[in-house]
Parts: structure tokens; sequence; C-alpha cells
């Protein structure tokens, strides 16, 4: 910018400021369109029956709310995403405590081994999906690894038995999710001083002790973070699903995110999908917002 | 979420070291045991890694061997699964890793200057106005990508832009991406000494001139942060390149896979080639600035 001819120090200023302000506006902006009024769109949709085969769309209030309250296809998806979020939630969360605790020391086996557990965290869910089911498939890997131990007779159907598939898509899930807490968890626990550990000892703490009164609480606000990320990765979870078992056998693994998606891309229900969208994000919010409240006053309180 | 996290330099704080001798003059059952816990620890991240080892190995094996041990390495290594995963007729892996860097690239390179200079530009307003900006793309943080799907679809269609790359790359830069990439710069920008951007004001300079020269070069780091997560989160995605772009635009490497591998059956050795190909560009990346990228994430994870 060319510098103008001193005026007063106010009108400068605002004067100079417009090249950044311009900046600045235009990714706001952005994030209006793309963000803020798709949110409104969709509020407005799930009032309609808005169709793309129809020209028109009526306003029906909140008819399409209702219909959820009678779809069996939308519960048993709300449910196994719930289930799902929890299980995984848990697991995921123990498993990178875990983790974490077994390979918090610095020298460089450790630090290889570091780097190796990250790793699920970097792949696309759609590699993520595709490995796991060359592996999981009745034919597949973990299945004729498992006969050649001599420990199954018959192939185990991992992702074509109902339940089975649902407790491997958690298993994949967890894998996927276990990474990123490790590494959360390991940054926590490098920050505990180790002088807390050694006052401990000579307290005549032993490492149970320790664990509980220590390394627990001082790892609070990481698993504030890794609960919270979790659940909501796992409520918006979509590409792991749809190439591990397309939602199936017979919808068993469908999630809701999956059941929003096939709503408005294949039934063309532009209305009700927008509705069970706007559901899914009442759900998600309250779930977020409620877990991190909890967790914050373990936090103070531990 | 919180922040305080962000006002020290994450990268510092992080990953420091714990102090090498870290009870080692106390208990030698400790030290005797320490061999014994190595190996576990090999042990159980070895079992914890293994989907990502059989895919390696079994990327070099012929089908007869993968059937006969397919946790053994490549003992008779072959490049015939990565030599046909490249000779596709579809092109799938060069095609895919082209569009998929077209994307990364150019939302990343929209998003650091937009979100960089609109986090300096709110760090200095009035904190209430601040604290309801920052709220409204906190949401962003949270919301489905489902949710807004199809009003973005719409969006771009009366924009003339559904189906493109063009497209694709305006809704990463204007989604929830932005909101990430504002929460970590504006964490950084805390830490910028006021007196320093004073200082530049009196000598004249711009807004624009102090943002350019002065604040990018001191949050770095935070544009590192934001660069790695961004590409490696773009280059991932599935859902957005599957329905802004559509099947008739090329794909990206996410949905190049799920399209054409999706519906036929290949062997294994072909398959576990394609992914190895596949999946080696982001994890190469990372092998390479693992230091930053774990930085990045526990301080990125406080949003």
């Amino acid at each position: 910018m060319t510098s103008p001819p001193r005026r007063a120090g106010r009108l400068r200023a605002l004067r100079d400021d417009g090249g950044l302000r311009a900046l600045a506006a235009l990714g706001l902006a952005l994030y209006a369109v793309f963000i803020v009024l798709p949110l409104f769109m969709s509020l407005h949709t799930s009032l309609t029956n808005a169709n793309p085969l129809n020209a028109s769309s009526q306003y029906v209030g909140l008819a399409n709310y209702r219909q959820m309250l009678h779809d069996s296809e939308l519960h048993s998806a709300v449910i196994y995403t719930l289930v799902l979020a929890f299980g995984v939630t848990i697991v995921a969360n123990l498993l990178g405590f875990g983790f974490a605790v077994l390979l918090n020391r610095t020298s460089l086996s450790y630090r290889v081994l570091r780097t190796l557990a990250f790793l699920p965290q970097v792949i696309s869910g759609v590699i993520t999906g595709f490995v796991w089911q060359t592996i999981l498939t009745e034919n597949g890997i973990l299945n004729t690894l498992l006969q050649h131990m001599g420990l199954i007779s018959q192939p185990v159907d991992w992702l074509g038995d109902p339940r089975l598939a649902q407790l491997s898509v958690g298993i994949v899930v967890s894998w996927v999710l276990s990474g990123f807490t490790t590494v959360v968890y390991l940054a926590a626990l490098q920050s505990i001083p180790q002088e807390l550990y050694d006052a401990a000892s000579i307290d005549g703490a032993g490492p149970a002790r320790r664990l509980r009164s220590i390394t627990i609480p001082m790892t609070a606000p990481a698993t504030t973070i890794c609960v919270t990320i979790c659940m909501i990765t796992v409520l918006k979870l979509y590409d792991i699903i749809t190439v591990l078992t397309g939602g199936g056998p017979a919808f068993a693994t469908q999630s809701a995110a999956q059941y929003i998606v096939q709503l408005a891309f294949t039934s063309d229900e532009f209305g009700y999908a927008s509705a069970v969208a706007i559901a899914l994000l009442a759900i998600s919010a309250v779930l977020a917002l409620t877990m991190t409240n909890v967790l914050r006053r373990r936090e103070v309180n531990l | 979420m919180t922040a305080p996290a962000f006002t020290s330099s994450p990268a510092a704080t992080a990953t420091g070291p714990t102090p090498p001798d870290r009870g080692r003059t106390k208990s030698t059952l400790r030290q005797r045991l320490s061999p014994l816990r190595v190996l576990m620890a090999i042990v159980i991240t070895l079992v914890f890694v293994s989907p990502i080892y059989i895919t390696v190995v079994n990327a070099f094996k012929s089908e007869n061997d993968i059937d006969n041990n397919p946790a053994s390495p490549p003992l008779h290594p072959t490049m015939s699964n990565i030599t046909s995963a490249i000779n596709r007729p579809d092109q799938l892996l060069q095609l895919g890793l082209r569009n998929s860097l077209i994307v990364v690239l150019c939302s990343v390179a929209l998003i650091i200057p937009l979100s960089s200079a609109f986090s300096f530009w709110i760090s200095r307003r009035q904190t209430r106005t601040r604290a309801v900006i920052l709220a409204s793309l906190a949401a962003g943080l949270m919301i489905p990508p489902q949710v807004v799907l199809l009003p973005t679809i719409r969006i771009l269609t009366i924009l003339g832009l559904d189906h493109s790359y063009p497209g694709l790359i305006l809704s990463n830069v204007g989604g929830g991406y932005f909101s990430f990439a504002v929460f970590v710069y504006v964490g950084f920008m805390r830490a910028v000494p006021s007196e320093v951007v004073e200082a530049a004001r009196i000598d004249g300079a711009s807004s624009l001139r102090i943002w350019r020269s002065i604040v990018m070069p001191l949050v770095r780091p935070a544009t590192a942060t934001v660069t790695i997560f961004l590409s490696l989160w773009i280059w991932n995605d599935f859902l957005n390149p599957l329905f802004i772009l559509g099947p008739e635009q090329g794909q990206t490497i996410t949905t190049g896979l799920y399209l054409s591998l999706g519906q036929m059956q290949i062997n294994f050795g072909q398959m576990f080639g394609i992914m190895f190909l596949a999946g080696i560009i982001p994890v190469v990346g990372y092998l390479l600035i693992q230091k930053q990228f774990r930085a990045g994430l526990t301080a990125g994870s406080v949003k």
C-alpha cells in the first residue's frame, strides 16, 4: 500500500486497515456461505417436503420430525451409532492410556514404537476400510492365519454376521482412534514432573497408588480432549463403515451419518434427510457439551 | 475449548524430553526388568500395527505366498502387484494422486492467508465481538459434514461450481477447516507482543504489511500445524469429494479407490499393492516431519 498523506490518526488507521480487513472479511464470508448459511438452509429444508423430483416444495411443519419417531431403520442406526460412540470412546481411551504409559520412555526403541503407534491416524478411512476388509472377509487374512494356527476349523464370517460385523466395525474404529489417544496421552504424561513421583515414592506410595493419585489426575485434561474428539468423530463417521461393510449386513452396521446420506442421495428425500441431519447435530452438540462439562468438573475434583 | 494450551509454543512443550535420569539411580529392579518391558512394548506395538505390516509385506508377495502364510515377510519378493497397480488401464493411482494433490494444494494455499489474516484482525478487536465470532466459528468444528452437504451442493449449483474442482476447493476453504485454522492461529497470535505491532505501526506500516512481514514469520509454528493437518484431512477426505465432485469429474485418491475397487473382485496381492501405493505419501510425509506432526496434534486437539 502506498503511504497516504498524513491526516487525522484515526482515519489513517482505518485506511491502512483496508487490505487486511478485505482478506479477513473474505475468509469470514466464505465461512458464512459454506457453514452458517447451509446450516440454516438445512433447518429450513427440514420443515418442508423438498424432493429433487418436485419443482416446488411445501412447508410441512414438524412432520419430518414426527416421522422420525416411527422410523425403525433410523432408530437402529441411531442406537448403533450411540453404542459405537460410547464403546469406541471407552476402548480407545483405555488402550491409548495404557499404550502411552507403556511407551513413555525416552530410549530409541520406545521412540520408534511411538512413531508406529500413530500410523493408523495418518492413513485415510478409505484405505483403512479396504485393508481391514481384506483381513476380516470370510476367506481373508485373519481366518487364514487362525486356521493355520489351528485355532478355528471353520472360517469365521467377521463381516457377514450382523453381530460380528457390528463388533468388527467397533474394533477397526477403535484401532484408528487409539493412535490418536496414545499421542495425546503421551504428551500429557511427559508434562508430569518427575518430582511428584519421587515424592510419592518416598512417602511409600506403590505403583498402583501413584497411578491413581498422580498419573490419572494429571492426565485428566488429556482425557477430556480424547473423550470429546472420539465421540464427535464416531458420531459423524462415514468413510470407514461405507468401505468396510457398506452399512450391512442387512443395515446392521449402518450409522446415523450414513443413513442421512442414503436418504438424501439414494431416496431423494431432502426434507426428511435434513430433519435427521439436524437431529444428529443436536445429539452431537448435547453429547459433546455434556461430556466436556462433566470431564472439566472431573479435572478440578481429581 | 481450553485456550491456555495455545499460549506457549506447543512445539517446545508438548514433546519436551523427559529427564534422562528418570528413576535410574533408584530402582535396580526396574533396571533388570527393562529389557522385558521393551520386549513387551515391541510385541504389543507390533500387534497393534499388524494391519499395516500385513499391507506392506503382502504388497510384495505372490498370491500363492499370501495364501500359504499371510504374516511372513516377502521370502520371494515380487514387484508384480506394484507394477500391475501402476499399469492399471484406468490410471486409478496416478489420476487420484494428481487430483488429490491439486485439491490439497489449492485449498491449503487459500486457507492459510485467509485464516491467518482473519485471526490477526479478530485478535485486535474488542473482546465481545471476538467472543461472538469465535463462538460461531467453534460450531464449525463440531457440525457433522452431512448436515451441510446438501445445502452446500445447492449453493455451489447456484454459483455454477457444482461438480467441479473449484467448487470442492471453495467449500473446503469456507468449511470447518477454516475454523480449525483460525483457532490455531488465534492461540499463537496471543503470544505476539503488542509492542512489536505498535512499533511497526508508528513506523508507518499498514496492517497488511504488519501481518505479512511481522506476524506471519512469528507464527510459523502455527502455519506448520495448520498446513500439516489440513493437508492430511483434505487428502483423506471422502464424503465431500464423493458428492461435491461426483462421478464424472475424475476422482481423488479416496473416492477413486472406493468407486473402482468397491464393486469388483481383485486378488489380495493386487489389493495390497494398490493400498500400499495409495497410502505411502501421507505415511512418508508423517515419518519425515513426525515431531511437528505430534506437537501440532497435541496443540490442535485442544480445539
